[in-house]
């Protein structure tokens, strides 16, 4: 009895009540989107809607059970978990494949992808690993042992292949950053190989991650939007540009908006230090894009498609961009107010314009039918709840919940912005869901049960001594 | 180092992130409406159904413009598949080179849409939409094709409707379709590239009323382009309506009666019924048959034909050729002088032929006499009298004032103006009036003298044959018309109003009866001009004329109204190098009177003779 007063005591309501409402507003597109006539109770088992109700009934379950158990097990039992994970990735390769990628295991519907459990597994080991570590212990044995923690399962995964999966591992990249496991040491051991040169840190080595991350997200999108070109009216003069201009005007106009929270923000001090910071990365970011836009035009024939075909890059919106083009075609046509629900006419699953439009592009419906209102709407709850899952992390007492919540965060933005990404024409298109909102019951109890982790992890942290 | 602050990093990310796509989303949904455009052209069908045109019907119910079924070869280029252009174009009898013209023809035909928002051009034509590629194939081409089509992916056959003209007369009343042009579509909206449009005649004047109301079905389609259900359960659906019939005041019989009658003659027949302005027929000879000009091949092919036909059929004569009005004009100028009080029905001249010429016959003692003789010295005299009243001292300034007030009375018999009505390409003749002669001469420079020839409708003066046949129903009237005009009705809603308006001249009823005198004498009474329009139990009464013509042979003319004391039908035929009025016009007035009121003609050799005879026809070949 006491027990259970301190289960809802302890339980975060404001992130808990978020999932609600998301899992709520999933539940609804995907109802709208697979709408039969034939079948129009929710509760149809034969119907995906009926069906991502079971997997929602069912993933709760899993959750609650979850929260039953002590969370001290995820710590004693990281390894094992792990490993067991690992066994799951390795037996999946010598299953038949389906749709050319062996993902899953199990007989029919009723199949789980160990992917998606090997992000929790491999949370739970770098959280065990990385909250073992002293500040002094970053070095470069530790930060190689980091890297393969991540490195084995991503290696598996790229075997089956799946390539979404595989780059949302590298969301722990960040977790590490955060830790402060940084790639300075090997970086350091380069560096002070040249004679006469000693450093004890370098700031690239130290951000090395964002900075990368953020040269990788300014060359695809330089490079998606390169075939695009807009029109600028300057002084009643048309200019048409390029969409590799857009990215730098983008830029420009981040500047401007970060000099204008500094002006209003920062003490005087901070100020001009984070001025400097911040013209650098304008020029070296304009100058980024601008060398991948001329580089990528200077590359042969073959190795340009080779790139457009990753990118899923192509003129003819019936080829090899047909995705892209009818999934931004849905989105674009929902306005600002949208079609209104049940509307949507080139996202429906009978209309069958989108393919997966109720899994991976489960936001092509949404959007279409709430609009841009809509889509704020599904932004600010989905930032709220990463922003939340980050409050949380940071007033943990233990490291361990500290970087699993990391590790979730991360996880569910990579999620988010891949996905919606590849909706709106800002990244490759690549299989991955919607967290709690796309069809399909692997990520459903996947993504529960790393909340419900997480959950339990904040409900219990008084218990632990720091 | 202070690892704390780097959440901050992590959490600017989410937040550049987020913003970043913000921004896209705003720029996609709400300013640029590319994404919109394209959505539509992938999942929404606005499928157009154009019903069939209205149907017109003659005087006497009979049906004279009706539809036929023909079809349509569609093609929706996203539906093609490995299209093997050489085996198509051997299926439709072309070229492979053809083939792929008339794509490119029905790409570029589209033209393009510029967004003003985002800047961009982008090409109406869209690949997933239905275009017709041969249109208006007979049943018997299409099934040619149709078992075919099979192989052909993204083609299909579409039933769709084109005129037919089951009587194959009256052409020049009824005009063609042909398609729209790009100005076109982009006033009304109605059409779309490749409809129908009414060209010409009743087609064209009364297109609005006879296309019909569109219908609209919104379809949402799947990937495979086929219908998935009705847009929002059909909400915005309508369903297209033919448009009521039209009625129209001709008789069909006779206008192809007429047009036998004129075969191989150059000329024109105009048939007004006095009681109501409907015009029974309008004949433009020589004419063709209208079914040559349906649909878009028939019309590539035959028009350039017609057009150079040397005997010109596609010049409507009633409506273009203005004539000196010669000898009907005389009738016109007598109920002027006696409304001008100038002369009595009574007052007789000498036929001196010193003032004009004429030819030889007793003078005339009253107007019905001058009528009968046609003397031209007796409407010299006559018109010198309106024209020069004495009213002023100055020779030329009462010249002015005589011709300013017979301007007047002319012009309300409709004449030197176009009819407002639903004929098109009327000519609006010639009337003088002072300020033209001004203009000729310069002012008070002329006189009676000067313009003496109108007097006897020659000169300055020009009419339409449509103008001669209204003023012959004037005359059958007495004093008043309505507008000429072809349709009757409307569907049930009547005519239009502007035919529904009596109009008087200003010539005063009792005047016309010495004139109408005058004219059946000119038929009924031996040595009238008119005899050949002699019938047994009806009478006519008619005007022979003879229209001088400087480049040949006189144009024969007769006009004539009849029966005498309840008038059905008033007549104009000009028959175009063809002699005086007499020998040709006026037989063929008596034969379309005849027909017109009993149907039936009595005197077969007479009909024989009229439809045999080759005037002035150059036989094309």
């Amino acid at each position: 009895m006491r027990k259970q007063e301190r289960l809802t005591e302890y339980l975060d309501w404001p992130l808990f009540g978020a999932l609600i409402v998301m899992l709520v507003m999933g539940l609804g597109t995907v109802y709208s989107v697979a709408f039969n006539e034939d079948a129009p109770s929710l509760f149809n088992f034969s119907e995906k809607y009926g069906r991502q109700l079971f997997w929602i009934i069912f993933s709760l379950f899993l959750g609650l059970l979850v929260f039953l158990i002590d969370s001290d097990i995820y710590r004693k039992f990281a390894i094992p978990i792990y490993l067991s994970t690992l066994v799951l990735l390795v037996i999946v390769l010598f299953m038949p494949p389906v749709h050319g990628a062996r993902a899953w295991i199990g007989v029919g519907s009723f199949g789980v992808q160990p992917a998606e459990f090997a992000k929790i597994s491999t949370s739970l080991l770098l959280a065990k690993y990385i909250s073992g570590l002293t500040v002094k212990q970053q070095n470069t044995a530790t930060v190689l042992t980091a890297s393969s923690i991540l490195l084995i399962p991503m290696v598996l995964i790229l075997l089956q292949p799946d390539a979404g999966t595989f780059v949302v591992f590298t969301s722990f990249l960040f977790v590490m950053y955060r830790e402060g496991l940084t790639f300075d040491p090997i970086i350091l051991k380069f560096i002070n190989s040249i004679p006469g040169v000693r450093y004890k840190e370098t700031w690239v080595g130290s951000h090395f991650i964002p900075i990368l991350f953020a040269l990788v997200f300014l060359s695809v999108v330089t490079l998606l939007l390169d075939s695009v070109s807009f029109t600028i009216s300057f002084f009643g003069m048309d200019f048409e540009l390029s969409g590799s201009y857009g990215v730098i005007f983008g830029l420009l106009l981040l500047y401007f908006i970060s000099w204008l929270l500094l002006q209003r923000f920062s003490t005087r001090r901070e100020r001009s230090r984070m001025m400097v910071v911040l013209t650098l990365g304008l020029l070296i970011s304009s100058a980024i894009s601008f060398g991948v836009d001329t580089g990528f035009d200077k590359l042969r024939t073959h190795q340009k498609d080779r790139i457009e075909l990753f990118l899923g890059l192509r003129e003819d919106p019936n080829g090899d961009d047909y995705n892209r083009n009818r999934a931004m075609a849905a989105v674009g046509s929902g306005g600002f107010l949208g079609k209104g629900y049940r509307e949507a006419s080139v996202s429906s699953v009978r209309s069958n314009h989108v393919p997966e439009s109720e899994t991976d592009f489960i936001f092509c419906p949404f959007a279409e039918e709430w609009g841009f209102v809509g889509v704020v709407v599904l932004f600010i709850l989905y930032f709220f709840i990463l922003f939340r899952i980050i409050i949380i992390a940071e007033r943990q007492r233990a490291s361990f919940n500290r970087i699993y919540a990391y590790c979730v965060a991360m996880i569910l933005f990579y999620h988010f912005a891949i996905n919606i990404g590849m909706n709106i024409g800002f990244a490759p298109v690549i299989g991955i869901p919607l967290p709690f909102f796309s069809y399909g019951g692997s990520s459903m109890m996947s993504f529960s049960v790393m909340m419900f982790i997480l959950l339990k992890l904040d409900a219990q942290r008084k218990e632990v001594l720091r | 180092m202070n690892l704390d602050a780097r959440r901050n990093v992590i959490i600017s990310f989410f937040i550049l992130v987020i913003g970043i796509y913000l921004f896209k989303l705003f720029y996609m949904q709400v300013v640029d409406d590319t994404w919109t455009l394209r959505a539509q052209e992938i999942a929404e069908k606005r499928k157009e159904i154009f019903p069939p045109r209205g149907v017109i019907f003659d005087r006497n119910g009979k049906k004279i413009v009706t539809n036929q079924t023909y079809y349509n070869l569609m093609m929706v280029e996203d539906s093609i598949v490995d299209l093997d252009t050489a085996a198509f174009a051997i299926l439709i009898g072309w070229t492979p080179l053809e083939v792929r013209n008339r794509f490119k023809e029905i790409v570029e035909g589209e033209g393009t849409y510029f967004n003003k928002i985002t800047g961009k051009r982008t090409p109406n034509y869209q690949k997933i939409r239905a275009y017709p590629f041969l249109k208006e194939l007979t049943l018997e081409e299409m099934s040619k094709i149709a078992p075919h089509l099979a192989n052909f992916k993204g083609f299909y056959e579409e039933a769709t409707s084109a005129r037919n003209y089951p009587y194959k007369s009256a052409a020049n009343i009824l005009g063609y379709l042909s398609e729209v042009y790009r100005e076109e579509i982009d006033v009304d909206r109605f059409y779309k590239p490749g409809n129908n449009i009414g060209r010409a005649g009743i087609e064209r004047f009364y297109e609005k009323e006879l296309r019909g109301i569109k219908g609209i079905k919104y379809i949402v389609t799947s990937a495979l382009n086929n219908a998935i259900e009705s847009y929002a359960d059909g909400k915005y659906d309508t369903t297209a309506r033919q448009a009521a019939p039209l009625k129209m005041g001709m008789d069909v019989e006779l206008q192809t009666y007429g047009e036998e009658l004129m075969n191989k003659k150059k000329g024109c027949i105009v048939a007004i019924e006095p009681s109501t302005g409907e015009i029974i027929s309008m004949i433009s000879a020589p004419s063709y048959d209208p079914n040559l000009l349906v649909g878009k091949r028939n019309i590539s092919a035959n028009y350039p034909k017609l057009a150079r036909d040397p005997n010109l059929p596609l010049f409507p004569r009633p409506l273009q050729a203005e004539y000196p009005p010669g000898s009907i004009f005389k009738l016109v100028q007598s109920l002027i002088a006696m409304q001008e009080g100038v002369i009595t029905a009574n007052t007789g001249f000498p036929c001196d032929k010193s003032l004009v010429g004429c030819h030889n016959h007793p003078s005339a003692r009253n107007i019905a006499e001058a009528i009968q003789y046609s003397c031209n010295p007796y409407y010299y005299m006559a018109v010198r009298r309106v024209i020069q009243q004495g009213v002023k001292k100055n020779n030329f300034a009462d010249a002015e004032y005589g011709l300013s007030k017979w301007y007047k009375h002319i012009r309300s018999f409709g004449l030197g103006e176009t009819f407002d009505t639903d004929v098109s390409g009327q000519r609006p003749g010639l009337i003088p009036n002072p300020a033209f002669y001004d203009k000729w001469y310069g002012h008070h420079a002329w006189a009676f003298s000067t313009i003496r020839s109108i007097s006897i409708g020659q000169g300055e003066v020009k009419l339409t044959p449509l103008q001669m046949a209204n003023i012959v129903a004037i005359i059958a009237n007495k004093g008043w018309y309505y507008t000429p005009h072809f349709v009757r009705s409307i569907g049930s809603k009547g005519s239009l109003p502007q035919f529904k308006k009596k109009r008087w001249t200003m010539i005063d009823q009792r005047y016309f009866d010495p004139v109408i005198e005058g004219m059946r004498m000119v038929v009924n009474q031996d040595g009238g001009t008119g005899k050949q329009a002699r019938m047994e139990d009806i009478i006519v009464c008619g005007k022979t004329g003879t229209v001088q013509n400087p480049h040949g042979e006189d144009h024969s003319v007769f006009f004539a109204f009849a029966p005498m004391d309840k008038p059905k039908i008033a007549i104009a035929v000009f028959v175009e190098n063809a002699g005086w009025g007499g020998s040709w016009a006026a037989p063929i007035a008596q034969l379309m009177i005849e027909k017109y009121i009993k149907r039936k003609i009595s005197d077969k050799d007479k009909e024989k003779r009229m439809k045999e005879a080759q005037i002035a026809y150059q036989n094309v070949y």
